[in-house]
C-alpha cells in the first residue's frame, strides 16, 4: 500500500486503490478529503489559512495553502476526473486552536467557516467533521474504500461510505 | 530528592556549548580582538564558512543584496551577528533527535524552531519593530529546553494525560506542576551556562510568560506569538498538541490583529523550508 503524503499547503489526487492518501499534525489547518465511490477516486487538501486575500501573491504560488482557493482548484481538479457532485463524500478535520481569550488566533475557526460557505455554495454536504478543540490530528483517506481516519492522541476513529 | 533538583544535576551534564562558539564568544568579549581572528577562526571550517553564508543571505539579506564573503557578512551584521549564525548552525543539528518523552519525531523540534524564528522575524518586520536583533537566534533555541526535559516528562506521562483529561490547563504550566520546572526555564539554565548574555536567556525564559518578563519585552512578545503561531498551524506539535496560553499582554501591546498572523503565516512556510535545508 503506496502512502502519497499530502503536505501543508498541499493537495494530491489519486485513483489508484492501492494508494492512502495522508496529512499529519493538523493543528487550525484544514484536512479536507473529497471521494467519488464510484470511480474511486479521491482528494486530499491540507489547508493553513481562511482567505487569499491576505496574500494574493503567494495564493498564485501556492493555492492549497489558503481554503477558498486550495478547495477551488481541488474540487474542479476532481469534476474534470469526471467526479460527481451527489455522489461526492466529503469529510473534514483540523481547526483546532491555542488558548486565546484575545480571539486573534481563532485561525481555525475562521478556516472552518470559509470551508463551509464554500461547500455551501457548490452543494456539497459534510460526511464527517472532527473540528475545534485544541488537538493535533492526522487524516487518511484510502483511495480504495474511501475509508476515511482521524487520528489524535493515540486514538484511531473510522468512517465509512456509507 | 525533588525533580527540580534532579534536573538540576542533569544541566550539569548537558553538553556544553560547541567549542568553536566557545572560542568566539570569548574573543568577543575581548576588546583587543580584531575582525580578522574571528574571521579566521570560522574560515578555518569552509563548509561552515559556506553555511554560514547561506544562512546570512536567508535571514538578514535575501537574494536582491546576497553577499558572497565572510568578511563581507562580518561588516555588514558584525561580529555578535556572526557568532550567533555559527551557533544557530552548531545547535540546530541538536534538534532533530526525536524527543519521545514529549511525542516528536526526528525533525519535530527543528522544524518548530525554525518556523519561530523565521515567523518572530516576519512579525517584527511587518510591525515595524526596531532593537529586536537577535529574534531570530531566540526563536530558533527558544524549546531547547525541551532536549533537558524529555527524560523526565517521559516518565510522567499518565500524569500528563490525567491533567488534561480533567482540566484546561496549558502546558507550560502542568510541566511546573508535574516537574516543578517548565521548559522554558530549563532552556534558560542551558543558556545561562552557556553565558549567551541576558537577552537571548530571558528570551528564552519568558517566552510562555512574556507578562513575567522585566525587560527585553519586544523580543519575548515576539517569540511568544510566533511559538503560538507555529503550534497553531501545526508545526512541532507533540503530546500537548496546541495546549498552551496566549499571553493578553503581547497582543494588547504591539497591536496585533489576524491579518498580522496570518500574513506572517503565509510568509513563513516556504521560508522554513529554505532553512532546514541549510540547518541540516
Amino acid at each position: 500500500m503506496a502512502q502519497l503524503i499530502v503536505d501543508i499547503a498541499d493537495m494530491k489526487i489519486s485513483d489508484n486503490p492501492a494508494d492512502t492518501l495522508i496529512t499529519y499534525s493538523l493543528g487550525s489547518c484544514l484536512g479536507v478529503a473529497v471521494y467519488d465511490p464510484v470511480l474511486r477516486l479521491g482528494g486530499m487538501v491540507h489547508c493553513m489559512l481562511p482567505l487569499s486575500k491576505v496574500d494574493p501573491e503567494k495564493a498564485k504560488i501556492r493555492p492549497y495553502m489558503f481554503v477558498d482557493t486550495g478547495m477551488q482548484q481541488m474540487l474542479g481538479k476532481l469534476y474534470e476526473s469526471g467526479m460527481r457532485k451527489a455522489r461526492a463524500v466529503v469529510n473534514v478535520a483540523g481547526g483546532s486552536q491555542v488558548l486565546d481569550s484575545q480571539g486573534v488566533f481563532k485561525i481555525g475557526e475562521r478556516n472552518f467557516t470559509v470551508l463551509r460557505k464554500i461547500l455551501w455554495k457548490n452543494g456539497l454536504l459534510m460526511n464527517a467533521q472532527e473540528v475545534g478543540g485544541n488537538k493535533s490530528r492526522t487524516v487518511s483517506l484510502e483511495v480504495a474504500t474511501g475509508r476515511f481516519s482521524i487520528k489524535s492522541g493515540g486514538k484511531t476513529i473510522y468512517y465509512d461510505v456509507s | 530528592m525533588t525533580y527540580r533538583e534532579q534536573i538540576a544535576q542533569h544541566i550539569d551534564r548537558f553538553p556544553k556549548m560547541p567549542p568553536l562558539c566557545r572560542s568566539l564568544l570569548g574573543y568577543l568579549e575581548d576588546p583587543d580582538v580584531d575582525f580578522k581572528t574571528i574571521r579566521d577562526l570560522v574560515q578555518y571550517d569552509p563548509g561552515l564558512t559556506a553555511n554560514v553564508l547561506k544562512l546570512a543571505n536567508s535571514v538578514y539579506f535575501g537574494p536582491a543584496q546576497e553577499i558572497s564573503s565572510l568578511q563581507a557578512a562580518l561588516v555588514r551584521l558584525g561580529t555578535r551577528r556572526i557568532f550567533e549564525l555559527v551557533l544557530s548552525l552548531t545547535v540546530s543539528g541538536r534538534l532533530v533527535t526525536a524527543l519521545p518523552g514529549y511525542g516528536l519525531e526526528g525533525r519535530d523540534l527543528l522544524r518548530h524552531s525554525i518556523w519561530t524564528a523565521v515567523a518572530a522575524q516576519e512579525l517584527a518586520g511587518i510591525l515595524q519593530m526596531k532593537n529586536v536583533d537577535t529574534v531570530f537566534t531566540v526563536g530558533l533555541l527558544h524549546d531547547l529546553g525541551l532536549l533537558l526535559l524529555d527524560p523526565f516528562i517521559a516518565g510522567k506521562r499518565e500524569r500528563f494525560t490525567h491533567i488534561f483529561e480533567s482540566r484546561c490547563l496549558s502546558f507550560d504550566q502542568a510541566e511546573k506542576e508535574v516537574l516543578g520546572m517548565d521548559h522554558a526555564e530549563a532552556g534558560a539554565k542551558i543558556l545561562e551556562l552557556w553565558q549567551l548574555g541576558p537577552e537571548i536567556v530571558s528570551g528564552v525564559r519568558w517566552h510562555h510568560e512574556p507578562a513575567e518578563a522585566a525587560e527585553f519585552q519586544d523580543l519575548i512578545y515576539l517569540i511568544h506569538l510566533a511559538d503560538m503561531l507555529s503550534l497553531s498551524e501545526g508545526i512541532g506539535t507533540g503530546i500537548y498538541g496546541l495546549q498552551f496560553n496566549v499571553s493578553a499582554e503581547p497582543v494588547r501591546a504591539l497591536g496585533l490583529k489576524k491579518e498580522h498572523l496570518e500574513y506572517t503565516a503565509s510568509k513563513t512556510l516556504d521560508k522554513m523550508r529554505e532553512l532546514e535545508n541549510i540547518l541540516t
